[in-house]
Parts: C-alpha cells; sequence; structure tokens
C-alpha cells in the first residue's frame, strides 16, 4: 500500500521536474550553441578561430603610470579590470549584507518582514534611475559635497573614481547578497546555537563554528547573484565611472553596436567559459556544506 | 532574540540609510520645476501632471507589469514544480545535470543569455519565414528564462533542510500522497516560493539588458524607453514615476502587513482551540505555520496578473489597424508642458478623415545602431523609422529601405530645397528629412576666458583641465579631434584614423567624464565647463543652469552637420499609412510641435517660416538653430558622417578601446 503510493508520487515528481526540463534545453543550452557557434565563425560562418585568438592577442600602446608608452593586451587588460571590481564589490556586499541578514533572521516577526520590504522597494525602482540619481549624489558639485561642506568638511572627489562605480555595484546588487544569506538563516534551528554555547562556544566561536557554515549556501548563492551582474554590467561603468572605465560588458556591447557580433560572441563565448568553470570549481568544493553531501 | 539591540538598530539604520539616500534624492528632484536633475529652482508637481498626460510613457509602465507578472507567475509554478522533482531524483547524473543546467542563467552574465536567446530567436524566426520572431512572447520567454533559476534557488534549500520523514509520517496516519503535499511539504516551502516569486517578479521589473537585445516590434518596457533616452535627457517624469511606484509599493505592503498580522490572530486564536494538530515541534512564535501567512499576497498577486492579462489582451484584439514607428528616445512631441501630443493627434485625425480608427505603436531607440541591429536582425516589422544620414546611406546601400510614393506625401513639398539630392539619398526617393542640426561647443562663461573661445583648441586647453567633457561615443569624439586636425572624417586612412587617436589620448588627462546624456547634469549644475554637442540642446541646458553658471554657444571652424530622416523600411506591413503619418508629420501643427518639443532645427518651410514658432523660440535661438554659415547642402555634403565599411569599423572600435584604457 505505502510502496505503492510512494510510487505514484515519486513519478508525479519526475513529472513536475519534465517542464523545466524541456525549456531549460531550448531557452538555455541551445542558445549557448547558438553562442559558440558564432565565436567560432567569421561574417560568412566559415570556421575561424580568429576571434578567439583576437581576444588574447590584441595589443594596445597606452601610458603607464611614469608616462613611458607600454604595449599592453587590450581584452586581458579589461577582463582583469572588471574582475578586480566585480570582487572588490562583492566582498563589500557580503561584509555589509551578512550582518543585516543576520540581524533580520533574528529580529521579531514583524520586523523581519518590514525589514526585508525595504531591502527589496529600492528594486523596484528602475535601476537605471537609481543610478542617475547616485550622479547627483557624488558628483563634485553634488549632494554629498554639499553636505560636507555644511560641516565645513573638504569636498571628496569620488564620481569618475574606482570608488564611484564600486558604490554603483554595491548598491545596485547588495539586496541580492542579503536576501538569500537571510532566508538560510531564517529557517536555522536556533537549538543548535544554544547548544553551542551550553558547550562552551563564545559567540565569536559560534559564528565561526555554526553560523557561518551553515549559512554557507546563502552566502555562495549570495556571491553568485552579486558577482556575476557586476562584472558584466556595463552601464554603472559608463555613468558612475565617467566613461572612463571600460569593462568587460562595454566592450561586448561596443563589439554589438560596431555590428562585430562574431567578436562580441567571442567576448562572450570566453567570458562565459571563465565563469562556468570558476563556479563549478566553487560548487565543487563546497557540495558538501550545500547539498548535505549526497 | 524578540528585541533587537542597539548596536543592530544602528548598523540596520545605516544600512537603509545607504539603500534609501538615491531615493530620497530622485523624491525630492521628481518635484523641480526645471528640467534639471541635479540642480533645484523650485517645487512645482508639473512632472506628475505631465506623467499622466504621457500615454506613451505610461503604456510601457504597463507593458512593464504585464511582463513582470507573467513571467512571475510561470516561473514560480515551473520553478517550483522543478525543485520539488530534483530533490526527489533519483538519477545522480540527472540531478547534477539538472543542477548545472539551473546554475547557468545565474553564472552568465545577462547580456551573454540576451545576445545567446536573441541569435536563437531571430535564427528560429528565419527558419519559419516568421517576419516579427522578436515580440512579447520572445520577451515572455527570455524573463521566464532567467527568472525561474532564482525561484529554484528558494525552494530547493527549503526541501533540503525539511525533515524527509514528515510527509512519509503524514501518510502513516492516512494522508492521501497529495494531501501529504499540500498540509506537509508545501507550507514549509512556501516562504522559499514566495520569495522566489518576488525575486523573479523584480528582477523581471528591473530588467533591462536581456530586455533590449530580446524586445521587437511594438513591446517596450519601462526600461528599454529610460536607455533609449540618452541623446536627449532622462526627464523629472521619470523620477515622478519613481516615486510614484515608491508609494504604491509601500501602500501594498502595507496593507498586506495589516492582513497578515489579521489573518495572524485569528489562526492564533484557531490554534489555542485545536491545539497540535498539525504543528510540529515546539508551537512557538517564530514555528508558527507560514501558510496563513503567505496565502493573501499570492492570491492578491494572481488576481492582479488575471485582471492585467485580460486588460492587456482585450485592449490587443480591440485595434485593427496598426502602425509601429521606431524613433529616437525624447524625439517627438509627447503633450508635456502643455504642447501638442502628436500621436494622439495624428490618430484623432486619422479617425476623423478616414472613418477608422488608427493605433500606433511608438516604440524608441538609444543610436542608429541599435535600430539597425534591430531592423537587419529580420525579427522586426516596423512601418516608420528615423535613422541619421549616414545610416540611411548604409540602409539603402542594403536595400532595407522601400522607396516613397510621394504622391501620398503631398507636403514634402514645403521641405526646404537644400535638402534635395544630398548624399545619402541623392535622388530623393526614399527619405523625408525630419531635423537637423549642427554640432557646436557649449562653454561655461563665468569659467572659461572669452579669448580662448571660437575653436575645437577650447577642447584641448589644458587651463580647463578636469572641466572637459567629451563624447563617449566613437564616431563623435573622433569626429572632434579630426575637426581639429582638419582630418577628413570620412578618411578611409587607417593612419588618419591613427593621428585623431593620438590627439584623443592626448586630451585625456583633460577630461573629466566621457558622456552622453550625463551631459546635461554635468553643464546645468556646473560640474564641466567645456563640452560638444547639438546645438538644439544647448537650449536645453540653458534653461536649468544653476544660478552661478552661465551658458554659452559658438560653432567652431569645421564642424558636423547631421539630418535625421523619416524612411519606410522594407519590413513594413502598411506602407501607405506609414506615408501618410510622415504627411501629418510635415503638417503645421505636428512639425511645429515636434520642432519645439525637440529644440533641432526643421527643414521645413510650415515650420521655420512659421511667426508663432520664429516669436516661440526667441531671436538667439533662431540664429543659433538657423546660421548663415554658407551654402547648406555643400557644407553638408562635406562635413556629414558617411557610412564606414565594415573593416573601417572594427578600426574604429580598436581605436576607441585605445583611447579608453590610456
Amino acid at each position: 500500500m505505502k510502496s505503492a503510493a510512494l510510487k505514484r508520487k515519486r513519478s508525479s515528481f519526475d513529472m513536475a521536474l519534465a517542464p523545466y526540463s524541456v525549456w531549460a534545453l531550448i531557452f538555455i543550452l541551445v542558445p549557448l550553441i547558438f553562442v559558440a557557434y558564432y565565436a567560432f565563425t567569421d561574417n560568412n560562418f566559415n570556421f575561424t578561430t580568429e576571434n578567439i585568438l583576437r581576444f588574447f592577442t590584441a595589443t594596445s600602446n597606452v601610458h603607464a603610470d611614469d608616462g613611458t608608452m607600454v604595449e599592453v593586451r587590450t581584452y586581458l587588460v579589461i577582463f582583469m579590470r572588471s574582475l578586480k571590481l566585480a570582487v572588490i564589490s562583492t566582498a563589500i556586499c557580503l561584509l555589509m549584507g551578512y550582518p543585516i541578514a543576520y540581524i533580520m533572521a533574528r529580529a521579531p516577526e514583524k520586523t523581519q518582514k518590514t525589514m526585508m520590504t525595504l531591502i527589496m522597494i529600492p528594486m523596484w525602482m528602475n535601476f537605471l534611475i537609481r543610478t542617475y540619481a547616485w550622479m547627483t549624489i557624488l558628483q563634485d558639485t553634488g549632494i554629498l559635497n554639499n553636505l560636507l561642506g555644511l560641516f565645513g568638511i573638504d569636498p571628496v572627489h569620488v564620481i569618475g573614481t574606482e570608488a564611484a562605480v564600486i558604490i554603483g555595484m554595491v548598491y545596485d546588487y547588495f539586496p541580492y547578497m542579503v536576501l538569500p544569506i537571510y532566508s538560510i538563516m531564517a529557517k536555522m534551528d536556533l537549538k543548535l546555537l544554544e547548544a553551542a554555547r551550553d558547550l562552551g562556544c563564545g559567540s565569536v566561536s559560534v559564528l565561526r563554528r555554526v553560523i557561518f557554515p551553515l549559512s554557507l549556501p546563502g552566502v555562495i548563492s549570495g556571491v553568485t547573484m552579486v558577482l556575476i551582474p557586476s562584472i558584466s554590467t556595463f552601464y554603472i561603468s559608463q555613468k558612475l565611472g565617467n566613461g572612463k572605465f571600460l569593462l568587460i560588458g562595454d566592450a561586448i556591447e561596443g563589439q554589438y553596436v560596431a555590428n562585430n557580433l562574431h567578436f562580441a560572441a567571442a567576448i562572450a563565448f570566453i567570458l562565459m567559459l571563465v565563469l562556468l568553470v570558476a563556479m563549478a570549481v566553487v560548487k565543487y568544493l563546497t557540495t558538501r556544506h550545500v547539498y548535505g553531501g549526497d | 532574540m524578540n528585541k533587537m539591540k542597539l548596536s543592530s538598530k544602528i548598523y540596520s539604520g545605516l544600512i537603509f540609510a545607504f539603500l534609501f539616500a538615491p531615493i530620497v534624492v530622485l523624491l525630492f528632484f521628481s518635484f523641480n520645476d526645471s528640467k534639471s536633475l541635479s540642480v533645484f529652482s523650485g517645487f512645482s508637481l508639473k512632472w506628475y501632471k505631465e506623467l499622466f498626460n504621457d500615454r506613451n510613457t505610461l503604456a510601457t509602465v504597463r507593458n512593464t507589469v504585464i511582463l513582470a507578472l507573467s513571467a512571475t507567475a510561470i516561473s514560480t509554478v515551473m520553478g517550483t514544480a522543478a525543485a520539488l522533482g530534483i530533490d526527489r531524483l533519483r538519477s545522480k547524473w540527472y540531478r547534477t545535470a539538472m543542477k548545472t543546467v539551473n546554475d547557468i542563467p545565474m553564472t552568465n552574465p545577462d547580456i551573454i543569455t540576451g545576445i545567446s536567446l536573441m541569435l536563437m530567436f531571430v535564427f528560429v524566426g528565419r527558419l519559419f519565414g516568421a517576419s516579427n520572431s522578436l515580440n512579447f512572447w520572445t520577451m515572455l520567454a527570455a524573463h521566464v528564462t532567467f527568472c525561474t533559476p532564482y525561484v529554484i534557488l528558494q525552494v530547493l534549500p527549503k526541501l533540503q533542510q525539511m525533515d524527509k520523514a514528515l510527509p512519509e509520517a503524514a501518510m502513516d496516519l492516512g494522508c492521501t500522497p497529495m494531501g501529504a503535499f499540500f498540509k506537509v511539504e508545501l507550507p514549509e516551502m512556501l516562504p522559499g516560493i514566495f520569495t522566489g516569486a518576488i525575486m523573479a517578479f523584480t528582477l523581471s521589473l528591473d530588467d533591462f539588458v536581456i530586455s533590449y537585445f530580446t524586445s521587437g516590434t511594438g513591446f517596450e518596457t519601462l526600461p528599454i524607453r529610460i536607455y533609449s533616452m540618452t541623446k536627449k535627457t532622462v526627464t523629472p517624469k521619470m523620477y515622478a514615476l519613481a516615486t510614484i511606484i515608491f508609494f504604491v509599493t509601500l501602500g501594498l505592503l502595507l496593507i498586506s502587513n495589516f492582513v497578515d498580522n489579521e489573518d495572524n490572530k485569528r489562526l492564533r486564536e484557531m490554534r489555542k482551540n485545536r491545539k497540535s494538530t498539525y504543528t510540529r515541534q515546539d508551537d512557538t512564535e517564530e514555528n508558527k505555520p507560514t501558510s496563513g501567512k503567505f496565502k493573501k499576497p499570492v492570491a492578491i498577486c494572481l488576481v492582479i496578473a488575471l485582471i492585467a492579462g485580460i486588460f492587456f489582451f482585450g485592449s490587443r484584439s480591440r485595434e485593427p489597424k496598426v502602425l509601429n514607428v521606431y524613433n529616437w528616445g525624447e524625439y517627438i512631441s509627447d503633450g508635456s508642458e502643455g504642447s501638442l501630443d502628436t500621436i494622439a493627434a495624428f490618430e484623432s485625425w486619422y479617425e476623423d478623415t478616414y472613418g477608422e480608427p488608427v493605433t500606433v505603436n511608438y516604440t524608441t531607440y538609444a543610436s542608429n545602431e541599435d535600430m539597425y541591429n534591430k531592423l537587419s536582425s529580420g525579427a522586426v516589422s516596423y512601418d516608420v523609422v528615423i535613422p541619421s544620414d549616414y545610416m540611411i546611406a548604409r540602409m539603402i546601400k542594403e536595400d532595407m529601405l522601400e522607396p516613397l510614393d510621394f504622391e501620398n506625401i503631398p507636403n514634402y513639398q514645403y521641405i526646404n530645397d537644400s535638402f534635395h539630392g544630398l548624399y545619402y539619398d541623392p535622388q530623393d526617393l526614399y527619405t523625408v528629412p525630419y531635423t537637423y542640426g549642427i554640432v557646436g561647443i557649449i562653454y561655461d562663461a563665468n569659467i572659461v576666458d572669452e579669448a580662448d573661445t571660437g575653436s575645437w583648441d577650447l577642447m584641448w586647453n589644458e587651463k580647463y583641465a578636469g572641466s572637459i567633457l567629451q563624447y563617449n561615443n566613437s564616431r563623435d569624439a573622433f569626429g572632434t579631434s579630426m575637426y581639429k586636425l582638419g582630418i577628413d572624417i570620412n578618411t578611409t586612412d587607417q593612419s588618419e584614423w591613427d593621428r585623431a587617436a593620438q590627439e584623443l589620448i592626448a586630451q585625456r588627462p583633460l577630461v573629466k567624464s566621457y558622456v552622453m546624456d550625463e551631459i546635461y547634469n554635468m553643464m546645468e549644475s556646473g560640474e564641466a565647463a567645456v563640452a560638444s554637442y547639438y546645438a538644439g540642446d544647448y537650449f536645453t541646458m540653458q534653461e536649468a543652469q544653476a544660478s552661478h553658471v552661465d551658458l554659452k554657444f559658438y560653432y567652431p571652424e569645421r564642424t558636423n552637420f547631421f539630418i535625421d530622416a523619416m524612411c519606410i523600411p522594407k519590413c513594413t506591413q502598411n506602407k501607405e499609412l506609414a506615408e501618410i503619418f510622415i504627411n501629418y508629420m510635415l503638417s503645421e501643427e505636428a512639425g511645429i510641435a515636434n520642432a519645439e518639443y525637440i529644440n533641432y532645427a526643421s527643414p521645413n518651410r510650415n515650420v521655420y517660416e512659421n511667426e508663432t514658432y520664429i516669436e516661440d523660440m526667441g531671436e538667439e535661438a533662431m540664429e543659433i538653430l538657423y546660421p548663415q554659415l554658407g551654402d547648406f547642402s555643400e557644407l553638408y555634403n562635406a562635413y556629414a558622417y558617411r557610412s564606414l565599411d565594415s573593416d573601417m569599423l572594427d578600426y574604429l572600435t580598436t581605436l576607441w578601446e585605445t583611447v579608453k584604457l590610456n
């Protein structure tokens, strides 16, 4: 009786997965084949590795800090810069977001809901508009410097620096860090914390040995959800970086606008590969935390 | 655990101050009296009034919400089902495969997801010979594709945290499998489903990049509309819209909180009466069943989705004749500040004249290249497009435009003779000029010495280092340096382009910012003092300038002339209607309204000879917009951009990247 019921149940769960399996095949996997196809063909759709090679070999002559001219690999430099800004932004998001997720999870239920609402609300206002508002705040004659002026503090130059781009990224992607961590923490069994304390753990030690490992799945999704969009953004760097920071997203968009779809696809293909491998490594290293070691 | 510590409160306060700082800013500037987003000149509610008069913007809001609700509904159902399926999978291989595939849209930057989907939609569309393969449905599919993984990501951990013995216990106690699912598993999953749904909705609402690549004919969302304002300026109208969204959201959430509290009260009472029927473990505050808490918002969302859906499809089916117009952002009079809404006026004029209704689907693009990429993909069908000259030349060469039937455009007679036989359309077969303009230099007379003005050298003058703005698009930026050096801007000699690039690299340390529409903010507020831009836009900036700023304008020795003209692409579905529309745009009322709204010069005698128009614009504006620089067609043919071939464009893109890397 029971096993028959379970079996029926199991097959209905298999059915539940079917629509998404088909969907994922058509809308996730097949499009990637198109990216690869474009990356490895020329304008007449003949096979070529030129686009891929160009990413690694193209060079530019640029002024070094001491004024001399040096030759650099254009796209590798752009890529490393994007990676740097994205990693810094993600780290800041995590440092700022983890405590707030923790506070939320520990707050009275009504407060939790209010706080979650408050974190989500800014995202319902268009991200282009929000970035625009940051321009008004950060520019040299902007609101921030006017406020500082009121207190007699010298104006700071933020807009057009890497710091401004990072502020924009942190701001725009912050909720994507907080929500997954919060959603794991809210479910955490409080008895474990009490047990740890009873067994003599100090609060730092509880955090390090109990809370953090348990929240790791949330941290990983948070990091993923912040790192990926910040590595590929092109709007934030244009608006807050004063257009002076060419990021990898700008490069792809620039090639698309020049109607150079095959090279755009090649850059996209390489970026995609790097990120997929990086994420696979992270997943592999943390599998036992994320999926309970099955 | 019920009380928050003071340190927690302070920390939360700081975080929320950070999150809401820009919101406060946009709330504040939505009440600005002028068009500026950085100089506050007085309190006014006019942008709210304008917003409600702006049919087009409201339509994009409607589209955005419909798309987000539909995508949320589909991805929540499909994602939840998939999470259940993945959780139960026995085949380890299948399970790993599903998880890996599900990670792809999240580990893939949205620009790649967007491009890859577009490539596929276009390819499949061509396979089946569809003329409209990019449309609402492709956008919906794209949104569902990037939303569903987030739902799964939220639901799956809930399932994995759940005690697997619970549903079995329920079944042992006599529940059917379905019953066990609804009574035990679903309540456990609900917080995850709810968070997932909210995430999906938020992502979809906010998405720009993927929509940008997969959008097609006649369905424009708000982010696309805002992005295509980057040649003109983002208006406080958009801030007003954001403010309204803010208060509506806040209101809805307060209501839902209130409803929840009532719900919870009832639940608690219920539970007091028949304790321990379905609660597990200790029945404390934080462990109360979540079903009651989340039923209402979910139900509300579904009802809204249903109504919106009916509204959407209902309104679709009653539109017999549709004209799809594709234009630059902010490039037609939209009825703001008491002007004529030319699209609405055309619709009612058409109905009066021909006795049948017509609907104009108006969508916008940010650059000629955007428009070209969409049209050349063959996946859209527009009836009227308004590209610039060099793009028109390319489109004619590639056989993308229809010759016009001038019988249907009698108002063409009012076009100034200088606009006949220009290089991009030598026989005047394909185009009707819409606006034209000349690039000049704008400077702040309070900072810049009058003696330094007059030529392009001002943009390279070290005295004003850190106050100079340069274009953030390669062709225009190279243009400034080539005019300065006296190089032919359409040269095919690579070494000449190299020279121009060197000049831009030399200028880079002096440049404050590479800008498009940001120029408005920066010049108005005095953030920058020197910039090159289109003559008409100078008036917009001057109107909104801060009190310590005094903007002036001049034409340097050689400079860019441009013409934007109305054309009918080969993909048109209704050529005659398109021609009637073009003709109407040349009429006195529409022509003047557009010219006054856009602030660019008009080639139309109905406009530039009209007394009211001349008076409205004022003497200074007329002198700047219609300068006596010499023979227009001669200057135009010498200094206008021409279409570069793809090798040259590629070279230019590479040089531009080098300039940016320096």
